[in-house]
């Protein structure tokens, strides 16, 4: 094994995939790409195994070998060319749910294939029951917008047009979607172009062998890490609050983490059946969850590929809230279960390694969707607007304040954007004090957004959680505080839940609400749970959160112990 | 997962009943059956049969 060789392929094929992030990005339409960048870049070798990807989205990276190796089992090899792209988002045949678009290009050197350009990206608009695609009140996945099996989108370099017209035709956003999809194929061109550069450069047959070598070497590192965690078997359970379709049921992720000597097996067997309205996780979600976890509380240096998960193995009984059945719907089980679930294995692990794992994290991305017709310019628009939330404290450091959701890592719009593109004006964006859970690390803080629609009409959907479940601390510390979606009517002094205002099952996830002119939205992201005795919080920690006004003076008080003048 | 002959229809989605992962019809030769369960692998029989033992000395 040469080390050198492969640091310098594998830093080489890492930029690459950043390279192509870029280009995504910087070529898109809709404000999901270009600033919440809810997108993933990578590369994968002929037999489908992840080789190299960026610090993307994490729900993607860990998706990217399932989907991947789904597609290639479907796929004719033999009628593949150079050229072609293959475009897919079936949730039930390795995809992650309907938004999550993936992009495959084969990249052939003198007629062979050698390897695959990657790029999955999260659209707006996929049709169905719901602008913005998140219809929370789903109960098939005929209302969660057009499936797609992997189909050639580009036959040898040559758009498909059939597939265009019929993928545009169903959209609300034609214009925007063209954009968003030509963005992605730009980057599976230029992962394909540089890829070729290093296959010329080394020759196909050395980079085959430093791949190989690469991804023995990942899991080398990825074993020695888990060899060090205690052997045993660890097991915690979190709840779902509602699926949105249901009255007042709660759905159990439970999940039991198997580790022995340098393997670990995450088994997800008691987790409740799959529910009616869209909060399911397909296999692909649960299996990057669990690596998304792992990938948490191990060394952030191991090579990310498909090396480092052969220690991993994930065990998702179908017809499970985990592992979703045909036709069932899953567009929130990608956004709002899979944190759950990443967060209730770090919540078992916090028995074996507590200095590795965060108390609970607010877990939700908001999934505030909407869309109508522009007053002004007559066109149809539509948004996925994704919010923040407090991470849970750890052994040695607060939460983090206000940042996505741990399956995300993906950016809020900026006010004066999301302003600009969508006939809202956003009247307050700021912390909430107390959010963060006490603790002696304490939670980090959510935040509240509100906004004055400034359309006649505007049809907003929601797919969120933790209104009701409150973030959970860790070691004594305690919970963060939850969020919610208030309305307040044109030209009345109240605010409302979803349910108050509109006769909605659930305050988090509905369906098709009509905001008018001048109705308020008041939109509260959940902060993280507290780790540790709030009441050994450093005395100066106290009172620096008091001074920025993270804490209150009750909360001070109360949950810290802490009195005014205190040394 | 099986599909028409023509390909154009799925007819059944086949998962594995321990580990879940879609069991394809040209991967039958690997596929298990127990109990009119199916899987995936032996590991698979292996460890559901474990689990069943394991919660009953619970």
């Amino acid at each position: 094994m040469d080390m050198v060789a492969m640091s310098v392929l594998d830093s080489t094929m890492v930029s690459i995939c950043r390279e192509m992030g870029i280009t995504l990005q910087k070529t898109s339409y809709s404000t999901i790409f270009n600033e919440a960048l809810d997108f993933t870049c990578g590369l994968a070798d002929k037999e489908g195994n992840l080789i190299a990807v960026a610090d993307f989205c994490p729900a993607m990276i860990g998706g990217i070998p399932i989907l991947v190796k789904s597609c290639l089992k479907e796929i004719d090899l033999d009628a593949l060319r150079e050229g072609d792209v293959i475009l897919h988002n079936d949730p039930y045949r390795g995809g992650l749910h309907t938004p999550e678009h993936t992009f495959f290009k084969p990249i052939f050197l003198d007629g062979e294939l050698q390897a695959w350009a990657v790029a999955i990206g999260h659209l707006t608009e996929v049709g169905g029951m719901t602008p913005g695609g998140f219809a929370g009140e789903a109960t098939d996945i005929f209302q969660e917008g057009l499936r797609v099996p992997p189909i050639k989108i580009k036959n040898a370099g040559v758009d498909n047009l059939d597939i265009w017209k019929l993928l545009l035709a169903n959209v609300r956003t034609p214009r925007t979607n063209y954009g968003d999809l030509r963005a992605l194929i730009a980057a599976v061109d230029l992962g394909e172009h540089q890829m070729l550069a290093v296959l010329r450069k080394y020759g196909p047959q050395a980079v085959q062998t430093i791949v190989s070598d690469l991804l023995d070497y990942a899991e080398r590192r990825m074993r020695a890490e888990l060899q060090a965690i205690p052997d045993g078997i660890y097991s915690f359970e979190d709840l779902v609050e509602s699926d949105g379709v249901t009255p007042d049921k709660t759905y159990r992720i439970a999940v039991e983490v198997h580790k022995q000597g340098g393997d670990i097996v995450i088994d997800y067997t008691g987790s409740a059946e799959q529910a009616r309205g869209p909060i399911n996780a397909t296999l692909g979600v649960a299996t990057s969850a669990a690596y998304n976890a792992v990938l948490h509380m191990t060394d952030p240096s191991i090579p990310r590929n498909s090396g480092c998960f052969r220690a991993i193995k994930v065990l998702a009984p179908p017809g499970t809230i985990v592992n979703v059945n045909f036709p069932a719907p899953s567009v929130g089980g990608n956004t709002e279960t899979h944190p759950r679930i990443a967060g209730a294995i770090l919540g078992a692990m916090a028995y074996a390694v507590p200095n590795r794992v965060m108390a609970a994290e607010g877990a939700t991305h908001c999934n505030f969707v909407f869309g109508g017709v522009d007053a002004a310019s007559g066109e149809y628009f539509a948004c996925y607007d994704l919010e923040v939330v407090g991470w849970g404290g750890r052994a040695f450091a607060d939460g983090n304040d206000a940042v996505d959701s741990i399956n995300g890592n993906c950016r809020t719009t900026p006010v004066e954007v999301f302003e600009t593109r969508f006939p809202w004006r956003v009247e307050q964006l700021a912390f909430d004090v107390d959010s963060g859970g006490a603790g002696e690390f304490r939670g980090g803080l959510g935040y509240s957004k509100q906004m004055v629609c400034l359309n006649d009409l505007i049809t907003v959907s929601q797919m969120t959680d933790r209104h009701l479940c409150k973030p959970w601390g860790l070691n004594g510390g305690l919970e963060g505080g939850c969020g919610a979606t208030l309305v307040q009517k044109a030209g009345s002094e109240t605010w409302q839940t979803m349910p108050e205002a509109y006769g909605k099952i659930s305050s988090s996830r509905y369906a098709n609400v009509d905001i008018l002119r001048g109705d308020r939205v008041k939109l509260t992201m959940p902060g993280g749970g507290g780790f540790g005795d709030p009441r050994q919080r450093a005395r100066e920690s106290v009172q620096r959160d008091l001074r920025e006004g993270y804490i209150s003076p009750e909360s001070a008080r109360t949950h810290y112990g802490y009195v005014e003048g205190q040394a | 997962m099986k599909f028409s002959e023509n390909g154009l229809y799925i007819e059944r989605y086949v998962k594995c009943a321990n580990c879940g992962v879609l069991i394809y019809e040209k991967d039958a030769k690997e596929k298990k059956t127990r109990d009119n369960q199916d899987f995936c692998s032996d590991w698979c029989v292996q460890w559901n049969r474990d689990r069943t033992t394991r919660n009953a000395a619970r």
